[in-house]
C-alpha cells in the first residue's frame, strides 16, 4: 500500500462524523486518500452497505472497485458505487408505482421500459421521422439523420442535468444563437421535435435518460418512501470528481449530505474539462459551505516541475490561470521533431514509444499515444509501427460497428436469408462472405462459386445443383456437405413457416449449426462473444417492441431489427468488453478518453497538435454546449469571439489536465502536411509557436 | 492460479464447478458467453425466468414501502405471477423476525478467496433470530433431503454467520439462531426450512475451502461424464454434447434470477468519442 504523506494522513484520521470537503490540484493525491477513507471506515466497522461512493462517471470509481476487491479479510455487506445515471434508473425503476402516475405516464400501472441510447435513437426515429418528413424540418441542415436526432436527444439531456424544462431549449437557443430566420427556424423544430419525443415516451412508458432523470428528481426524490430508503441507507458519502459533475448530481449530493453521518468530497481545482457533458464546477463549489471541515492537498505527487511548470505556461498562453506555478523551464519537457509528412510523423511517434520502452526500461504502461480523435489510418499506422518494434499496444476506441464483425454480419445475411416474407435477400457479396465465414474451411475462391452456382432466387439451392462434377469435385464434397447442411437448415426453417425472434434466431441456428464441429464458429470464443452481443441487442429491441405492442399497431419485429440496423441506428457500436487490456502495453486513444479514465503516466505523446480537432468543437447545429450549461445568462448572445474564446479556455483546460496526468514528459507529433495533405494551423500549434517564441524572447533579456 | 486475484466464489460458481469443471472453466475463467439456446422452446424459457425475476424485483418493492395494492394492480395480464404474489402476501412474511432487508449481499473470505451471497431477504432480530428467506418459483418443491445438500443452503449459511455480525448489533451471528427458509411461491408458499449449527457450519467450511482450494490448484477442467448435466449448459455445441433440452424438463428451481442487465445509460457514454 503506498504510503500517504502527512496531509493525507491527518485527513484520513478525521473523526468518523465529519463532512470534508478536499480540494486540491489533480496528481495531488485525492484519490489515494479517499479509496483509504473507505477501508478505514470498513475497518472501524461502519457497515458497507451504508457507504455510497459517488462518481460523475463510472471509469473513475476503477480504484475504489480494485481497492474493494483486494479486500479479501473482509466480512461484511457490500459498498454501493454510483453515477447519477445509474442510481436515478434503479430508484425510478424501484419505486415506479408510487410516481408514476403524477409523472404523468400514460399507463401507470404498467412497467417502465428504459431506453439504452441506441432504443432512444430508434425510438426518435420512429416518434419524429413522420414530422419531420411531412413538414420538411431540418432541410437547410446538411448532415445525417441519426446525427440530428442525437442533437436532439443531447438539449433533451442538457436539460434535465442543468435542470431546466426542456420547452425552453429552443428559446434558449434562439435567443443566443439565431442569426437570420432560417437558423430560428431550425431552433424551432428541433424544440418541437423534444416534445414531441417526450409524449411520445410519457404515452408508451419509455424512458430516455431525461425523463429517467427529471422522473427521479421531481418525483422519486420527492417521495417520503425512497427520501427515507435512501437517507436511512447511506450515511457515509465519498464524492470523487465533483467538479466534472452535473448541477443534478451536485443538486441531489447537496440534499444527500444533509443526513449523512460523514463525508468526504473531493473537488479538483483547475478541472471542469468534462463542461462538454454539462460538468459544473462553478456550482460544485456550493457544496463547501455544508462540510464542516475544509482541506487542501497542493503538492502533485505526479508532475515532475518540468511538466507542471509546461501545463501552467500552456494554460496560461490560452488565458486560464492556474493556482500553482512552477519555476522549471517548461522546455525541459517537451520533445519534438517537425516532420514533412504526416507517415513520418507517426512513425517517428512508435520509434520514440519503442526506444522509451526497449533502451530507457519505461514500461509500455506509462506512454500514451493522444489524438483529438482516432482515425482508422491513424491508429493502423501507429498499431503497425509498435508492432513492428515489438511493443505491445492497446487502443481505447470505445466502441465500434457491431454490423461490421464478421460474426454479426454472417448472423444478419442468415436472418435475411431465412425470412424471404421481409423482401431484404442480401447482396451476392454478403452471401459470399457469409458462406465463408460459416463454413470452416471454404475459401474465397470456393464460397464465391457456389455463390454464383447455388444463390438463386433468394434461397441456396443443394450442393447437387451444381451439374458438373469436375466443379463439385472443385468445391470438394465435403465441404459441399457441410454446404448442404446449412441449406437444408435454411431452407427447412423457410418451408416449416417458422418465424422466431430475430434473436432466438441468432441463438437457434448459432447453437444448432454454426458451432458445431465443422462451421465456422465452433471453437471461436471470439465469434461466441460478438454473436451474444448481437443477441442482446436483438432481444433488448424485441422486449422493447414487445412491450409497446400494447400500445400500438404489432410491427415485424425481426424486419425493423435488420433494417435499423443497416441504417447505421441499432447495433451501432458496443464495447468489447470481454478482450481484456494487455496492462503491460502502450495506450493509444483520444485525448478525452484517456482523461476520462483519470490514470496518470509517464510519457504522453500528443499527435497532430496542428489539427484543429484539439480546440474546436464538431459542427452541432442543434445544440450548443455553453448556451444550455446553467452559467449562461438568459438573453445574452453568443458571438464569434465568445466562441473564440470558449475554444481557447477549453484548449487550456484540456492541457492542463493532461499535463497534471503525466510525470515526465509530452512528446509532439508534428508535421507539416497533416493526414489530409493540408498545411495545418490549429490552435495547439499557435499556442506551443506562442510560447516557445515567448521564452526564447525571455532568454534573450537575461 | 487459474481465476484472477479478486475472484469472487459464489453458490453459481461454486455449483458450476461442482456440475462441470469444464463449464466453469467457461463461465468463469475464459469467460466466453455463447448464445446457444438452454431449451428448445425458448420464448417459454424466456417467459418463466422473466416472470421469476419480475416476482423478485416486486417482493423488493414491496420490502421498501411500494403498497402491496399498486404492485398487485399491475398484474392484470399475468395470473400466473398474480397467484405467486397473493402466495407471497399471504404466507411469504409469516413467522419472520421484524428487521427485513432485501437484496442484500454478504461476503466473507476462506482459503485466501472471497465468498459472496446475495440474499433474497434477510430477516434479523439482534440477539435473536436470523432467518434467510429465497423465494423459489418452481411448481414442484424438491426433497428436503435434495435442499440440504445444494450449494445455496451451504453457502448462504456459513456466509451470514461469517459475515453478518454488522446487521446483528455487532455480534457473529451463532450458528444455532441461523435458519434458511425456501418459499416456494408457486406451490402456494409452502416453505422449507433449515436449521443450522455450529458443528454444520465447520463441516460446511471444510467442504468449501476444499473446492476452493481444488479449483486453486486445477491444471485441467475435464467435461463432466453424465452428460445429464449437459441438457441445459449453453455450451453444448462447444463440447459436442447434443442438442437443446425440453422446457418440461428444465428446473427452474436452481434457476438463479440475477437482476436483468442495468444498463446505466450515463450521460457520459455519448459523447466519449466526438466532443
Ligand atoms: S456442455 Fe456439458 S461438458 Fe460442456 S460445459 Fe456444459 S455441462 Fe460441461
Amino acid at each position: 500500500m503506498i504510503e500517504l504523506s502527512k496531509g493525507q494522513t491527518e485527513i484520513l484520521e478525521l473523526p468518523l462524523d465529519r463532512r470534508i470537503w478536499l480540494e486540491g490540484m489533480a496528481g495531488g493525491g485525492k484519490t489515494t486518500v479517499a479509496v483509504r477513507r473507505v477501508l478505514h471506515l470498513l475497518a472501524s466497522g461502519v457497515p458497507a452497505e451504508s457507504i455510497l461512493i459517488f462518481v460523475p462517471q463510472r471509469s473513475l470509481a476503477q480504484p475504489y472497485i480494485r481497492a474493494l476487491r483486494g479486500l479479501t479479510s473482509h466480512r461484511g455487506g457490500q459498498v454501493s458505487i454510483h453515477t447519477i445515471g445509474s442510481l436515478s434508473l434503479q430508484m425510478v425503476e424501484t419505486f415506479w408505482f408510487l410516481i408514476a402516475g403524477q409523472a404523468g405516464f400514460k399507463h401507470p400501472q404498467d412497467l417502465p421500459n428504459f431506453l439504452s441510447l441506441e432504443l432512444v435513437q430508434y425510438f426518435m426515429t420512429r416518434a419524429i421521422e413522420p414530422l419531420v418528413d411531412k413538414r420538411d424540418y431540418f432541410s437547410s441542415v446538411r448532415i445525417d439523420r441519426p446525427r440530428l436526432y442525437s442533437q436532439i436527444v443531447d438539449n433533451m439531456n442538457k436539460a434535465a442535468l442543468v435542470g431546466f424544462p426542456i420547452s425552453e431549449i429552443g428559446s434558449r437557443l434562439k435567443s443566443a444563437l439565431a442569426s437570420g430566420v432560417e437558423q430560428a427556424h431550425i431552433f424551432d423544430d428541433a424544440q418541437t421535435c423534444a416534445m414531441a419525443f417526450r409524449q411520445y415516451c410519457l404515452k408508451h412508458n419509455l424512458l430516455d435518460f431525461s425523463l429517467q432523470l427529471e422522473v427521479f428528481r421531481a418525483h422519486v426524490w420527492a417521495a417520503p418512501a425512497a427520501r427515507r430508503y435512501l437517507r436511512g441507507r447511506y450515511r457515509h458519502l465519498i464524492v470523487d470528481g465533483l467538479e466534472e459533475d452535473n448541477p443534478a448530481s451536485q443538486e441531489f449530493l447537496k440534499d444527500l449530505l444533509e443526513s449523512c453521518q460523514s463525508a468526504l468530497i473531493l473537488y479538483d481545482r483547475d478541472a471542469g474539462f468534462r463542461r462538454f457533458l454539462g460538468a459544473d464546477p462553478d456550482s460544485a463549489r456550493r457544496l463547501r459551505e455544508r462540510c464542516e471541515v475544509k482541506a487542501t492537498l497542493e503538492d502533485s505527487f505526479v508532475m515532475g516541475p518540468e511538466v507542471s511548470a509546461l501545463g501552467a505556461a500552456l494554460a496560461g498562453q490560452l488565458g486560464v490561470t492556474v493556482s500553482v506555478e512552477s519555476e522549471a523551464d517548461p522546455r525541459r519537457a517537451l520533445i519534438t521533431v517537425a516532420h514533412r509528412y504526416h507517415p513520418e510523423m507517426v512513425d517517428w511517434v512508435a520509434e520514440q514509444a519503442a526506444f522509451l520502452a526497449r533502451e530507457r526500461g519505461v514500461p509500455p504502461n506509462e506512454i500514451v499515444i493522444l489524438a483529438p480523435f482516432l482515425s482508422d489510418a491513424l491508429r493502423f499506422g501507429l498499431v503497425d509501427g509498435l508492432e513492428r518494434r515489438g511493443i505491445p499496444w492497446r487502443t481505447h476506441r470505445p466502441s465500434r460497428a457491431l454490423r461490421d464483425e464478421p460474426a454479426a454480419r454472417t448472423l444478419l445475411t442468415l436472418a435475411r436469408l431465412a425470412h424471404p416474407q421481409w423482401g431484404l435477400p442480401p447482396t451476392d457479396f454478403d452471401v459470399v462472405l457469409a458462406l465463408m465465414a460459416a463454413i470452416d474451411g471454404l475459401d474465397l475462391v470456393r464460397a464465391k462459386l457456389l455463390t454464383e452456382m447455388l444463390y438463386r432466387e433468394d434461397r441456396l439451392l443443394q450442393f447437387a445443383e451444381v451439374h458438373s462434377t469436375a466443379m463439385q469435385e472443385r468445391i470438394t464434397f465435403d465441404l459441399g456437405e457441410r454446404y448442404d447442411r446449412l441449406a437444408n437448415w435454411l431452407n427447412r426453417y423457410i418451408d416449416g413457416g417458422r418465424a422466431d425472434a430475430i434473436d432466438i434466431f441468432f441463438r437457434r441456428i448459432f447453437g444448432g449449426l454454426l458451432s458445431r464441429a465443422g462451421f465456422g464458429f465452433h471453437d471461436d470464443i471470439d465469434a461466441g462473444n460478438i454473436s451474444m452481443n448481437l443477441v442482446d441487442s436483438a432481444r433488448e429491441f424485441r422486449w422493447a417492441l414487445d412491450f409497446m405492442s400494447r400500445y400500438d399497431a404489432q410491427i415485424d419485429l425481426g424486419l425493423d431489427y435488420v433494417k435499423m440496423v443497416d441504417r447505421g441506428v441499432i447495433a451501432n457500436s458496443y464495447l468489447r468488453d470481454w478482450i481484456a487490456d494487455v496492462e503491460e502495453s502502450v495506450l493509444i486513444a483520444p485525448a478525452y478518453t484517456f482523461l476520462l479514465n483519470n490514470r496518470p503516466v509517464d510519457y504522453q505523446f500528443w499527435l497532430n497538435i496542428g489539427s484543429e480537432g484539439w480546440s474546436r468543437r464538431l459542427y452541432q447545429p442543434l445544440t450548443h454546449p455553453h448556451v444550455l450549461s446553467r452559467g449562461w445568462p438568459p438573453g445574452a448572445v453568443w458571438s464569434e469571439d465568445d466562441e473564440q474564446a470558449m475554444n481557447r479556455l477549453t484548449l487550456g483546460r484540456l492541457l492542463l489536465a493532461l499535463t497534471r496526468r503525466c510525470r515526465k514528459a509530452v512528446y509532439l507529433g508534428y508535421s507539416e502536411l497533416s493526414e489530409s495533405g493540408y498545411e495545418p494551423r490549429g490552435l495547439l500549434l499557435e499556442t506551443i509557436q506562442g510560447l516557445l517564441r515567448r521564452l526564447a524572447r525571455e532568454e534573450q533579456h537575461v | 492460479m487459474n481465476l484472477s486475484d479478486d475472484f469472487a466464489f459464489t453458490q453459481g460458481s461454486l455449483g458450476d464447478y461442482a456440475d462441470c469443471a469444464r463449464r466453469f472453466e467457461l463461465r468463469f475463467i475464459k469467460r466466453v458467453r455463447y448464445p446457444a439456446l438452454e431449451v428448445q422452446d425458448a420464448l417459454g424459457f424466456e417467459t418463466r425466468t422473466r416472470q421469476g425475476a419480475r416476482f423478485h424485483k416486486m417482493v423488493q418493492q414491496h420490502l421498501l414501502g411500494v403498497p402491496a395494492e399498486a404492485l398487485a394492480a399491475s398484474l392484470a395480464d399475468d395470473e400466473e405471477l398474480a397467484r405467486w404474489w397473493a402466495n407471497y402476501l399471504a404466507r411469504g412474511l409469516t413467522d419472520l423476525p421484524t428487521q427485513r432487508l432485501s437484496e442484500i449481499t454478504l461476503q466473507t473470505h476462506l482459503a485466501g478467496r472471497r465468498l459472496v451471497a446475495k440474499y433474497d431477504l434477510l430477516a434479523l432480530a439482534p440477539g435473536g433470530r436470523a432467518v434467510i428467506v429465497d423465494w423459489k418459483t418452481g411448481a414442484r418443491v424438491p426433497s428436503q433431503s435434495s435442499l440440504r445438500g445444494r450449494m445455496q443452503t451451504i453457502v448462504y449459511r456459513y456466509v451470514l454467520a461469517q459475515a453478518g455480525a454488522h446487521l446483528y448489533a455487532g455480534e457473529r451471528i451463532p450458528p444455532e439462531r441461523i435458519r434458511m427458509d425456501y418459499v416456494y411461491v408457486a406451490a402456494g408458499g409452502e416453505r422449507v426450512s433449515f436449521a443450522y449449527s455450529a458443528a454444520q457450519m465447520r463441516e460446511d467450511e471444510a467442504l468449501l475451502a476444499e473446492m476452493i482450494a481444488a479449483i486453486d490448484r486445477a491444471e485441467t477442467f475435464p467435461l463432466t461424464d453424465d452428460a445429464r448435466r449437459c441438457r441445459f449448459c449453453s455450451y453444448r455445441s462447444l463440447c459436442d454434447r447434443g442438442g437443446a433440452g425440453r422446457l418440461e424438463d428444465f428446473d427452474f428451481d436452481e434457476y438463479e434470477y440475477e437482476d436483468e442487465e442495468i444498463f446505466a445509460l450515463d450521460f457520459d457514454q455519448i459523447a466519449e468519442i466526438e466532443f
